[in-house]
């Protein structure tokens, strides 16, 4: 048997490799994986049993006693290099106290929006309405006085190349997932619609008597195993209509984002809408980045302006015709700015009513919007909730249900 | 040092690597190692990977490998106790209380502990697993399905390969049966289950490996026609597919171009449109590979989206 090439070969048993597969072990430790004295003692037993050179052998039976998912799985391969052979690493990376990254670039990004935001709430006390940062905006919000309200700040980016603008991807893993139990939160509270049917269920309170006299029939008659039901209930159909128009642009992305949410967790279908109805709900169960190319193309490809009513009526009319009914509810994420008649979102809006579906208005403004269309089918419209970041939806919580 | 155990270890690696090439799975060498590994350390496999990578045939090929027995538990919502482990056989108990009951006066009165006794145990697969007397593979599959009290049931199982049961009493495991769950991922598994489990993520695998086992499973198909399906499928994957074809899907469509007669794949792969629907699974994907886009597969033209050159500029610039 030839010897170790060099003192970094990790399978060198005795006091210094348990000493350096304890540093190891800590490093993983620090990159959020379990290892623990039971899994180092494994790893040790391990390389005993494949031998000290096959390093290829090793390390593979290190990584299936190390790892426990499919994050640590796809963290292994760096974090083994950089332990063992920091020599391979381009710029001969060394390994010290300090392993973790330094502050990413979307971290810092999200520094600076939140220090944006500080100072722009300390500037105006109101905290209602800001002007207008670019030219574009004047022109495109001319409508409008409250697309400019939005808390993000726009980091005095131009907004007329709608591809280019990557709020939407500027979301921390905490707040997504934060996103996402708030949107489960909300789907429990969402009432059930009783039906008039019963399933089996094996902690209900009604005696099923005739699953329990089937049973009986393996135990000769015996009534051993009672069987119970409980009421079906079916869970209320949830639609969303976002408005991706231009004038609300500076919002798209966190309401495709909320959309999202919804359509994870509470099989939500989702429809963008801008001059013309769009269904997504397909495009939102999974998260690439060419689905959310397709997004963007679907959202950013009119730019113009927006057609409430007419959106509207196709969604009743067409898209869901079938499944709007009773129980059904509809949000509109919207500012409500409409090229159409005032008259026609009545319309619209009642047709939707008519079918007993309840409509809730999400506004990205603090207050109900002006518009005159909003204004007059105020009636048909159940709530309105403030949405323009992920307190607001927060504070809805109580009122959605 | 290794020693001696050293040097076995690496043999039964290699023996073990062998006979599951023998039984008609190419394991990569990670995995051949994972496998030994696990039932050196006498440790359960949790394999995770997209559908259609292999996970459930690995453990089919383990069995055949070993000789062993496999005994399949396939997970489902609403699985309980009665299903996976154990249930008494209540026709028989109340046969044999009946018959006592009825029986000749001379005869011992029948006891409590008579009716529950082994015998009146209807085994389940866990039960099965554990009371085998020669080598054994128990296939947990997709325990993502499955909801988290049985989870919790089975950490006893796993950890000491013993069972208990109230009227009997713990069970242990005669011979330790070799265990590999597999998971989706439509659920996160708990950590104490992750933590008990030996870990391996399967993926696709790469060209050269996929194509070694089209040839392993189909000999008789022409290795022109096998290369070509391979690489298309492979490209296939790159896109942005609603559901990406496994290996199943990959063997499913050399055999139908195979027995079609196609000793390479068509010029115009518009002509293979009918067996497409062997690599296409939803009206979605049917739709989005129209003609021209197969095409484009086929010649390895792709179309790069905005997002994803970024992110290859990205890669490229580091």
């Amino acid at each position: 048997m030839t010897q170790v090439p060099s003192a970094q070969e990790p399978v060198t048993l005795g006091v210094p490799a348990g000493e350096r597969l304890a540093r190891f072990a800590e490093l993983l430790r620090e990159h959020g994986m379990t290892v623990g004295v039971a899994e180092q003692q494994a790893m040790l037993h391990a390389a005993t049993l494949c031998g000290a050179l096959r390093e290829p052998v090793v390390a593979a039976a290190w990584r299936a006693i190390a790892c426990h998912s499919h994050r640590e799985w796809k963290l292994w391969d760096d974090i083994y290099q950089r332990f063992w052979h920091p020599e391979k690493l381009r710029g001969g990376v060394k390994v010290s106290g300090q392993t973790r990254p330094s502050r990413s670039l979307r971290q810092s990004v999200q520094q600076m929006h939140e220090q944006m935001e500080k100072d722009a709430a300390a500037s105006r006390p109101g905290g209602d309405s800001t002007a207008p940062q670019t030219a574009s905006d004047l022109a495109s919000s001319a409508d409008s006085d409250d697309s400019g309200s939005s808390p993000r700040a726009q980091g005095g980016a131009s907004r007329s190349e709608a591809l280019q603008q990557r709020d939407g991807q500027m979301w921390l893993p905490q707040e997504l997932s934060a996103l996402r139990q708030l949107a489960r939160q909300i789907t429990a509270k969402l009432q059930p619609k009783a039906t008039r049917r019963w399933r089996c269920a094996p902690n209900g309170r009604r005696l099923d008597v005739r699953q329990t006299l089937r049973g009986s029939v393996a135990c000769g008659g015996e009534l051993a195993q009672p069987s119970w039901r409980v009421k079906r209930t079916e869970p209320p159909r949830l639609f969303i209509l976002a408005d991706v128009s231009r004038s609300m642009e500076s919002h798209a992305a966190l309401f495709l984002r909320v959309a999202r949410a919804f359509a994870l967790e509470a099989d939500a279908r989702v429809f963008v809408f801008h001059t013309r109805l769009a269904e997504v709900t397909s495009l939102m169960h999974r998260d690439t980045a060419a689905v959310q190319e397709k997004v963007n193309a679907v959202t950013a490809g009119f730019g113009g302006g927006t057609r409430i009513a007419a959106s509207l009526q196709d969604f009743s009319r067409n898209h869901a015709r079938a499944q709007i009914n009773r129980g059904a509810r509809v949000w509109v994420f919207s500012d409500g700015f409409d090229t159409d008649e005032p008259a026609l979102l009545g319309q619209a809006l009642k047709e939707v009513r008519a079918r007993g579906a309840r409509v809730t208005w999400f506004h990205p403004t603090r207050q109900v919007p002006e518009a005159a269309a909003l204004q007059r089918a105020r009636g048909l419209i159940e709530r309105f909730v403030p949405l323009a970041s992920l307190a607001d939806l927060a504070n809805a919580r109580a009122s959605l249900h | 040092m290794g020693g001696p155990t050293a040097g076995n270890g690496l043999r039964e690696e290699r023996l073990l690597s062998e006979r599951l090439q023998r039984a008609g799975y190419l394991a990569d060498e990670d995995l051949a190692t994972t496998v030994w590994l696990a039932s050196a350390l006498q440790r359960p496999l949790l394999i995770e990977g997209d559908a259609g990578v292999g996970k459930t045939a690995l453990a089919i090929a383990l069995a055949q490998a070993q000789s062993a027995v496999l005994v399949r538990l396939q997970c489902f919502e609403g699985l309980d106790l009665a299903q996976a482990a154990y249930e008494w056989n209540y026709a028989k108990q109340l046969m044999a209380i009946r018959l006592s009951e009825s029986g000749a006066p001379g005869q011992r009165p029948l006891r409590e502990s008579d009716v529950f006794s082994r015998d009146y145990l209807l085994e389940r697969p866990l039960l099965r697993a554990i009371s085998q007397e020669g080598p054994c593979v128990l296939l947990i599959d997709e325990v993502d399905r499955a909801d988290e009290a049985f989870e919790a049931f089975l950490l006893e199982v796993l950890a000491e390969y013993q069972m208990t049961v109230p009227e009997v009493g713990t069970l242990r495991a005669k011979h330790i049966p070799q265990v590999i769950l597999t998971s989706n991922g439509t659920r996160e598994l708990s950590d104490a289950l992750r933590r008990r489990c030996l870990y391996h993520y399967l993926d696709y695998p790469s060209l050269a490996r996929e194509i070694a086992i089209v040839k392993s499973a189909l000999p008789q198909a022409d290795t022109v026609l096998v290369e070509e399906a391979v690489q298309f499928v492979q490209r296939l994957r790159n896109e942005d597919l609603a559901k990406i074809p496994g290996i199943a899907e990959t063997l499913d469509w050399v055999r139908a171009l195979f027995q079609l007669g196609h000793s390479s794949l068509p010029e115009d792969i518009a002509q293979a449109m009918g067996t497409l629907s062997c690599l296409l699974k939803t009206r979605e994907d049917r739709f989005l590979m129209g003609a021209d886009r197969l095409r484009q597969v086929v010649e390895g033209r792709r179309s790069i989206g905005v997002a994803e050159k970024d992110g290859q500029a990205a890669q490229a610039s580091v």
